[in-house]
């Protein structure tokens, strides 16, 4: 399985040739284009109460798409929903990282993703719910944000403070605070950060460059409103 | 597991800030750790290190893993060791100096799994227990949060919206017609014990058949809505219905409740300012405030009961929200704020003939007299 990402930058694509018989999982809906050889099937990644655990905890996608060569090899272009970049992980089997619910595009088939609980105060003040999607396994990895990607390389112990709603995966290694962006409450929240979280290595943080909650504000005082 | 698959990941100065996996062997001595080689057809690398020199924790995003650190000639190694098999190895291995170290971080593993396992269940019984006392308490706490409002205050919140829908409109200043109105709410008012509302009523000239109360008392009466009443006790009814969504505060719940859980705390809380910023923007929303069907219910059959004291014949009221719902005739407003069911009808008379018979007194003033003055302008004949 190989990956190439087109048209680096804001509409970016991602071109997955697949051999005879091997497939990817993606998110429902990310499919551009396809060889004749794919077949698109759709699944419930992890059974039926792992989908619906998915859905209704995460706020995911109830079923994943499944893109198989199972006609002999072929290609298959994938895009976000977002305009961002795409990241292309790589993992080992012992590097695992946590996803924000919107970030997974697509997985090799030997990526695991379980939807995991956060703590209480993670969930509440960490703005990417309570549950939060948990990437483990070996294979490729495609991730998207919105807007570009930043990635924080932390030492052991290294700290480094992000805004929550920039968050897009980060490794299990990692530990993080929830805290207020400034000493006081006010101030908090009117500096426009209101909480940050405060990683501490070692680890990776992969950050985006936009805010989507920002963006949709931003945008929703140009919607006219209806009476 | 096969031999050569990492089982950690370790960090270092020369390492990527991810780590590089690679395979931890405890034996008698220390941990020994062989790092896979870049290249396929590569020596691997191995390291190892004697116990005396590791210290341990607990680490990782959940304080799930055991993070074994120690100090390597290249510097600072981080192993973080997540394999179930390889902690037990390394915790039955590992000498008695790092028996102390290793016992705190199981131990704070299970209180951090312990405490996220607590705060779940608190939080979620207090979800329960929210959604069941919204479920059930929440017309408890809007009648608490309302209590709260002074009067003086419900008068401010009426008194603005009154003025401005005056302001739009033809307001009938005397003439019979006010005098009227004037009398059927002296007669009415004075059967309210410790009323704490001076009623404001104002005659407004408009074929809209409609008649409504603001917070506070101010009651506005549409010329339309007297010259479709064929008798004073119809009109009386009407107003005996409105009077009473002003004396049960209904507008004011209808609003505490369209604020929303957030204005009832801080009412409740003693902090009615802080709806003020709203009140502008109620203004508009009072003049179409629509009762919910128990409060109707609460007007019709307390107006009714206000009637029977006042010794005006309650069916007046009756026969006039019947009337006014059969015939769909002109633009009868009152019935879309109050729509008649056969059901409230039935309630009414119900109603009515559980009432000991009693007579009635008469109005003042001649009923043909008053609607003939509304076809003439300004009121006067």
């Amino acid at each position: 399985m190989k990956s190439e990402i087109l048209y680096p930058g804001a509409f970016p694509m991602v071109r997955v040739e697949l051999a005879d018989g091997e497939h990817i999982k993606a998110e429902s809906g990310a499919m551009v284009a396809c060889s004749p050889t794919i077949d698109i099937e759709s699944k419930m990644e992890g059974g039926f109460l792992g989908a619906l655990s998915r859905k209704f905890l995460t706020g995911e996608k109830f079923f994943f798409q499944t893109l198989r060569a199972s006609r002999g090899a072929g290609e298959v272009l994938l895009a976000p929903t977002v305009p961002g970049e795409i990241v292309v992980l790589d993992l080992d089997g012992i590097n695992e990282y946590m996803v924000q619910k919107d970030g997974f595009l697509a997985g090799a088939d030997g990526v695991t993703i379980d939807s995991q609980m956060q703590s209480m105060s993670r969930g509440l003040l960490g703005g990417e719910g309570f549950f939060i999607l948990k990437m483990s396994g070996k294979g490729m990895l495609l991730l998207n944000s919105f807007g570009a990607v930043h990635k924080i390389e932390l030492k052991p112990g290294q700290e480094y403070i992000v805004d929550n709603s920039h968050l897009v995966a980060w490794s299990t290694t990692t530990t993080y605070n929830i805290e207020k962006a400034t000493s006081g409450w006010v101030a908090s929240f009117t500096s426009g950060e209101g909480f940050v979280c405060r990683f501490r290595g070692p680890g990776l943080v992969f950050i985006q460059s936009r805010n989507p909650g920002g963006f949709g504000a931003w945008v929703r005082q140009f919607i006219p409103v209806s009476e | 597991m096969t031999a050569s698959t990492p089982n950690a990941l370790c960090f270092g100065e020369e390492f990527p800030a991810n780590g590089t996996p690679c395979l931890v062997h405890v034996e008698g001595h220390g941990l020994t750790m062989t790092f896979p080689s870049d290249r396929e057809a590569g020596e691997s690398r191995s390291e190892s290190v004697p116990f005396s020199e590791l210290t341990v924790s607990a680490g990782g995003l959940d304080h799930d893993q055991l993070v074994v650190t120690w100090s390597a000639q290249t510097g600072q190694r981080t192993l973080y060791l997540k394999n179930p098999d390889v902690i037990r190895a390394f915790r039955q291995a590992a000498p008695g100096h790092l028996t102390k170290p290793l016992e705190r971080a199981a131990k704070q593993v299970r209180q951090v799994r312990q405490r996220r396992r607590i705060v779940w269940s608190i939080a979620g019984g207090a979800l329960l227990a929210s959604v069941l006392g919204l479920w059930f308490g929440s017309d408890l706490l809007v009648g608490l949060a309302v209590d709260r409002i002074p009067v003086g205050w419900e008068r401010k919140l009426g008194e603005s919206a009154y003025h401005d829908f005056l302001a739009q409109h033809d307001v009938v200043k005397d003439g019979p017609s006010v005098a009227a109105v004037k009398e059927m709410i002296h007669r009415l008012a004075g059967q309210i014990p410790d009323n704490p509302y001076a009623f404001d009523v104002t005659v407004v000239k408009s074929d809209v058949v409609n008649a409504f109360a603001l917070p506070g008392g101010y009651i506005i009466v549409f010329t339309g809505l007297m010259k479709k009443a064929e008798s004073p006790e119809e009109v009386a009814g009407v107003l005996a219905h409105e009077l009473n969504h002003v004396l049960q505060r209904h507008g004011l719940e209808r609003i505490v409740k369209q604020l929303g859980f957030v204005a009832v705390v801080s009412i409740a809380l003693g902090n009615p300012p802080g709806l003020g910023g709203v009140m502008k923007q109620l203004g508009i929303e009072l003049m179409t405030l629509k009762f919910g069907r128990a409060q109707e219910t609460e007007a019709d059959v307390t107006g009714l009961q206000l009637l029977y004291r006042a010794r005006i014949d309650p069916s007046g009221m009756i026969t006039f929200f019947q009337r006014l719902a059969e015939k769909d005739e002109g633009r009868v407003e009152w019935l879309s704020t109050h729509p008649m069911s056969i059901a409230r009808a039935d309630r009414l008379k119900t109603q009515l003939a559980e009432l000991p018979k009693q007579s009635t007194e008469p109005f003042t003033f001649e009923w043909a007299k008053v609607r003939a003055s509304l076809d003439t302008p300004g009121g006067v004949p």
